[in-house]
C-alpha cells in the first residue's frame, strides 16, 4: 500500500466514510510500519481531539441581542417543554425493538451448532483435538518465562543466503518483558526491547528510511533508542509480543478440530504439534517481528507449530510456502522464488525454563545506552482514578496500577486494572470523549450486546473489549479473562450503556435479527466452526456481515440490493463457479462475487484462500 | 444534535420570537464555535453568529423541511464568515499586508498553534475540515452546506489533514533545529 493510498484511508476512516471494500487490516498495518503514516493519524486524532472537544469557555450567548434587533413585536411563547434546553426530541429516528433475545439465540445457535464441515482437516492426532481450550487455559498457568531461541529466515534449508538470528525472551507475569535478538554469531544486539510497569524502551536498528532529512536519523544503518514513560497497565501501544509466551490471539475463536501432528522432544521437553496457517499465527508473527524485520509470508502459508505440553509455550514454528497459484503470483510481485514446501521461517526455542525465578537484572536498561526519543506516554499513577470499578471481579483479582492519562492531546482517560497475578482486566474511562465512534480502539466491526439493566454494550469481534457509551461518561473494558467475564464486568460498572449517537462510525450496527428483518433473503453463515459470532452493519441498502477468526483470520460478507455486478475494478478477475452460478473472483482483493436471487453478494478476505472463500458461500444459508 | 420539532420551525417562521429563541439557544455554540474557528477571533466570531441567525430568522419562510435544519443553519452560518472574510481581505488589502502566520514552537497543539495552523489553510480546506471536525458532519451534510460534490469534500478535507500535518511536521523541525 502506498504512502497516499494509507493517508487517505486513514483519513475516510476518522470520518466514518471509509468505502466497505477498503482493507482495514492493511492500511492499519501499513501505518504499523510506515512511522510518517503513522504520525499523519495521530496527527489528524489530535487535531480532532483539540477542535472537537475543547474546554468549555465561555460561549456568548447571541438571543438577546439577535432578538434585540429583531424589535419588541413578540408573540408569547409556547409554554416551556419538559427539558431545560426547551426542546423535546423531534421525530426521531424510527426505532424498532433491538430483537436481541432473538439475535443472542440465533448466536448461540450457532456457536452450539454441528461442527462446520467442509473447511479445515481432519484431526490426525487425538493430542490436538482440544488444543485450542489449552492454548486459552494454560495462560492463566504462566508465571515466568526464560527463553532462548533461534530464528532462520529465508531459506531454511541452507542452500541459499538465510538471515540466521538468535534471541532470548524473558517474562515476568503480568507484564514484564525483555526480548533481545541479534545476529548469530554477533555481539551487538539489533533489537533489545524492555518493557516494565510504566517504563519501556526499545534500541532497534534503524534503516534510514523514509528520507533522512523528515526523521532525522543518520544515513547509515544504526541503533535507535527510545525509551518512554508513563506507560499505562497493559497498554496496546507498547510492544508486549505475549504472544510468543502463549498465542492466545492465534487460538481464540480457531476451529475446534485442528489438524495434529504428533508429538516429539523440543529443547527437552514434550511438545505437541499442530498444522495451522500463516494468518493464524500472524500475532505471534507480528510480536516476532517487534523490531526484527521479519521477511513477509503469505497468509495462507502452512504453519507446523509445536507447543509444550504442559504450558503450551510455543517451542517451535515452520512457515512453509503454500502450493497454490494464488500465492505464486504473490510471491513473484513480492519479487520472492519461493517453492512450495520451502520453509521460508523457522523459529525454533534451543532452552527455555518456565515459572522460575528470572533474573533481578533481566528487565533494567543498560546504563550507557542514551536515548535517542523519549516519549511521554501520559499515565501517571494515582490511587482512585475516579473512574467506574467492577461491581464483581473473577475470582483471586486484586488491584493493579491505577491512574490517569493527561496531556497527550486527547482526551483525560481514568485507568484500573486488576489482576490475579496472570490474568488481568483493566476499566479505561473518559467524560471528555469527543464523539464520532466508540471510545477504546474496538476497531471498525463491533457487535452489540444486551447488558439487561446495564444497557447496551459494544464487543470489539474478537471478544477482548467491551465498550459502553453512557451519559457523558464513556467506559473500555479489556483483558485476558473470559469474554464473558469482561462482559460481567461491564455489566457491573454501574453506568447505564445507550446506542452511540447517529453520527458516529458504530451507528449502523444492528443484529443478524434486525438484518433479516430490513433486507429479503439475506444470506448467513451459520455453525461456523473457527469463527465468532459477525459484526453486522446495515447500511445504505448494503448489509456488512464481519466474521473474526483465530489471529489474522476473517472474512467479510456484503449483500447488497444492486440486482447486477459492477464493472470488475481490477484486472486480475477470473471467472468461477459460486453456489452453482457464474460468479468473479479477483485474487487482489481476495474478493469473490455473484448475484443470487436478485442481489449482489461479496465473499472477501486477505486471509483466506479461494477453495476456502468457495467453501464459505456453499456452506451459506438465507437467514 | 437533535433536529427541533417542526412545529417549533414553523412557529418561529410565522414570527413567534420565543420559538426563535429556542432555535438560537440550540444552535448558537456550534455555529460561533465554528465560526470561531473559520475566522480566528472570537470577537468576530460573535458578531458574524449574530449576523448568521438574523438571516436564519429572515430566512425561515423558505425552509422547506427537505434538508435537516441543522445542515440548513450552518449553511447560512458558513456563507456568513466566508463574507466576513471575503471583506475582511478588503481592508487588508487596503492596510499593510499582515505578515503570514508563523508556526509557534514549543507545546504542540495549543490552541493558538491550531488556529494558526487553520489560518494557513486556504479557505475552502479550512471551511471543509472545520464542518467535518468542530461540528462533526457527515460528508454528504458538508457537501450540502458547500453546495459541492461529495468527491471534493473528501479530497478538501484529505488535502486539508495533509497540509496540517506538514505544518506540525514543520513545527517540529524548527523546534529540533533550535536545540
Amino acid at each position: 500500500m502506498r504512502c497516499d493510498d494509507a493517508r487517505v484511508a486513514i483519513s475516510l476512516r476518522l470520518d466514518g466514510e471509509l468505502p466497505a471494500g477498503v482493507d482495514v487490516h492493511a492500511v492499519d498495518e501499513h501505518a504499523g510500519a510506515c512511522a510518517e503514516c503513522a504520525g499523519f493519524q495521530r496527527h489528524a486524532e489530535r487535531v480532532r481531539a483539540s477542535l472537537r472537544f475543547e474546554a468549555v469557555v465561555a460561549v456568548p450567548d447571541l438571543a438577546p441581542a439577535v432578538l434585540a434587533h429583531l424589535g419588541p413585536a413578540a408573540t408569547p411563547a409556547p409554554p416551556a417543554a419538559a427539558d431545560g434546553h426547551g426542546l423535546r426530541p423531534s421525530a426521531p429516528r424510527p426505532r424498532r425493538p433491538l430483537a436481541v433475545a432473538a439475535a443472542l439465540a440465533a448466536i448461540a445457535g450457532m456457536a452450539a451448532g454441528v461442527a462446520f464441515v467442509g473447511l479445515g482437516p481432519e484431526p490426525r492426532s487425538p493430542a490436538a483435538a482440544d488444543l485450542p481450550d489449552r492454548v486459552l487455559a494454560a495462560q492463566t498457568g504462566i508465571e515466568s518465562l526464560d527463553a532462548d531461541f533461534q530464528l532462520v529466515q529465508g531459506d531454511v534449508a541452507g542452500h541459499r543466503r538465510a538471515h540466521r538470528l538468535e534471541g532470548r525472551l524473558v517474562y515476568d507475569a503480568p507484564e514484564s518483558l525483555a526480548l533481545t535478538l541479534r545476529d548469530r554469531g554477533s555481539r551487538e544486539a539489533e533489537l533489545q526491547l524492555v518493557v516494565n510497569g510504566e517504563r519501556w524502551w526499545q534500541s532497534t536498528v534503524r534503516a534510514c528510511s523514509p528520507p533522512p532529512d523528515r526523521t532525522g536519523c543518520p544515513d547509515a544503518a544504526r541503533h535507535w533508542v527510545r525509551s518512554v514513560r508513563g506507560r499505562e497497565p497493559f497498554s496496546e501501544s507498547s510492544p508486549v509480543p505475549l504472544e510468543l509466551i502463549n498465542p492466545v490471539d492465534g487460538f481464540t475463536l480457531a476451529a475446534s478440530t485442528p489438524a495434529g501432528l504428533g508429538t516429539r522432544t523440543i529443547a527437552g521437553r514434550r511438545a505437541v504439534g499442530v498444522a495451522v496457517t500463516a494468518a493464524q499465527m500472524g500475532p505471534f508473527l507480528d510480536g516476532l517481528s517487534v523490531g526484527a524485520h521479519l521477511r513477509a509470508v503469505h497468509p495462507g502459508d502452512p504453519v507446523e507449530l509445536w507447543l509444550d505440553d504442559e504450558h503450551l509455550v510455543p517451542l517451535e514454528v515452520t512457515v512453509r510456502a503454500a502450493g497454490d497459484p494464488g500465492r505464486a503470483r504473490w510471491a513473484s510481485g513480492q519479487g520472492s522464488t519461493d517453492r512450495a514446501g520451502d520453509a521460508v521461517l523457522r523459529f525454533t526455542v534451543t532452552s527455555v525454563a518456565i515459572n522460575r525465578p528470572v533474573p533481578n537484572d533481566a528487565f533494567a536498561t543498560p546504563a550507557r545506552m542514551d536515548p535517542d526519543e523519549t516519549l511521554d506516554a501520559g499515565f501517571r499513577t494515582e490511587a482512585g482514578a475516579g473512574g467506574p470499578v467492577p461491581l464483581d471481579l473473577p475470582a483471586g483479582f486484586r488491584p493493579y496500577r491505577s491512574g490517569t492519562i493527561t496531556g497527550t492531546g486527547g482526551p483525560t482517560i481514568a485507568v484500573d486494572s486488576w489482576t490475579d497475578g496472570r490474568a488481568w482486566l483493566a476499566v479505561r474511562s473518559t467524560r471528555d470523549w469527543p464523539g464520532g465512534r466508540l471510545f477504546g480502539g474496538l476497531g471498525a466491526g463491533v457487535r452489540t450486546v444486551d447488558l439487561g439493566d446495564a444497557g447496551v454494550a459494544y464487543v470489539s469481534d474478537d471478544g477482548k473489549k467491551v465498550a459502553l457509551h453512557g451519559d457523558g461518561l464513556d467506559v473500555v473494558v479489556s483483558g485476558s479473562v473470559a469474554p464473558e467475564e469482561l462482559r460481567a464486568a461491564a455489566a457491573g460498572l454501574a453506568v447505564t450503556g445507550l446506542r452511540v449517537p447517529r453520527s458516529w462510525d458504530e451507528s449502523a450496527t444492528t443484529t443478524l435479527a434486525e438484518a433479516t428483518g430490513a433486507v429479503p433473503g439475506l444470506l448467513v453463515a451459520p455453525r461456523l466452526d473457527g469463527f465468532g459470532p459477525p459484526a453486522v452493519r446495515l447500511a445504505d441498502g448494503m448489509v456488512i456481515q464481519e466474521y473474526a477468526g483465530a489471529g489474522d483470520r476473517g472474512f467479510t460478507l456484503v449483500q447488497s440490493d444492486a440486482a447486477h455486478l459492477t464493472p470488475p475494478a481490477n484486472g486480475d478477475v477470473v471467472g468461477v463457479e459460486v453456489r452453482g452460478t457464474a460468479g468473479r473472483y479477483s485474487p487482489e482483493r481476495g474478493q469473490l462475487e455473484w448475484v443470487e436471487g436478485g442481489t449482489t453478494h461479496g465473499l472477501s478476505s486477505h486471509t483466506l484462500t479461494l477453495a476456502e472463500l468457495l467453501g464459505l458461500a456453499a456452506s451459506l444459508e438465507p437467514a | 444534535m437533535q433536529e427541533p420539532e417542526p412545529a417549533l420551525i414553523r412557529a418561529a417562521a410565522a414570527g413567534d420570537l420565543g420559538a426563535f429563541e429556542r432555535l438560537v439557544r440550540t444552535y448558537q455554540e456550534p455555529v460561533w464555535r465554528f465560526l470561531r474557528r473559520l475566522l480566528g477571533d472570537a470577537g468576530v466570531a460573535e458578531d458574524v453568529a449574530q449576523e448568521t441567525f438574523l438571516r436564519v430568522f429572515r430566512r425561515l419562510p423558505t425552509f422547506t423541511f427537505e434538508a435537516k435544519f441543522s445542515t440548513w443553519v450552518f449553511q447560512i452560518a458558513r456563507n456568513a464568515g466566508v463574507d466576513e472574510l471575503r471583506s475582511r481581505r478588503r481592508r487588508i488589502r487596503l492596510a499593510s499586508l499582515a505578515p503570514p502566520p508563523t508556526p509557534a514552537v514549543g507545546m504542540p497543539e495549543t490552541r493558538a498553534e491550531i488556529d494558526a495552523a487553520l489560518a494557513s489553510l486556504p479557505v475552502d480546506l479550512r471551511e471543509a475540515v472545520l464542518l467535518i471536525e468542530v461540528l462533526g458532519l457527515r460528508y454528504h451534510e458538508v457537501a450540502r452546506v458547500l453546495g459541492v460534490p461529495e468527491g471534493t469534500v473528501k479530497s478538501r478535507v484529505f488535502s486539508a489533514r495533509s497540509r496540517l500535518h506538514r505544518w506540525s511536521t514543520a513545527d517540529e523541525e524548527r523546534a529540533s533545529g533550535e536545540v
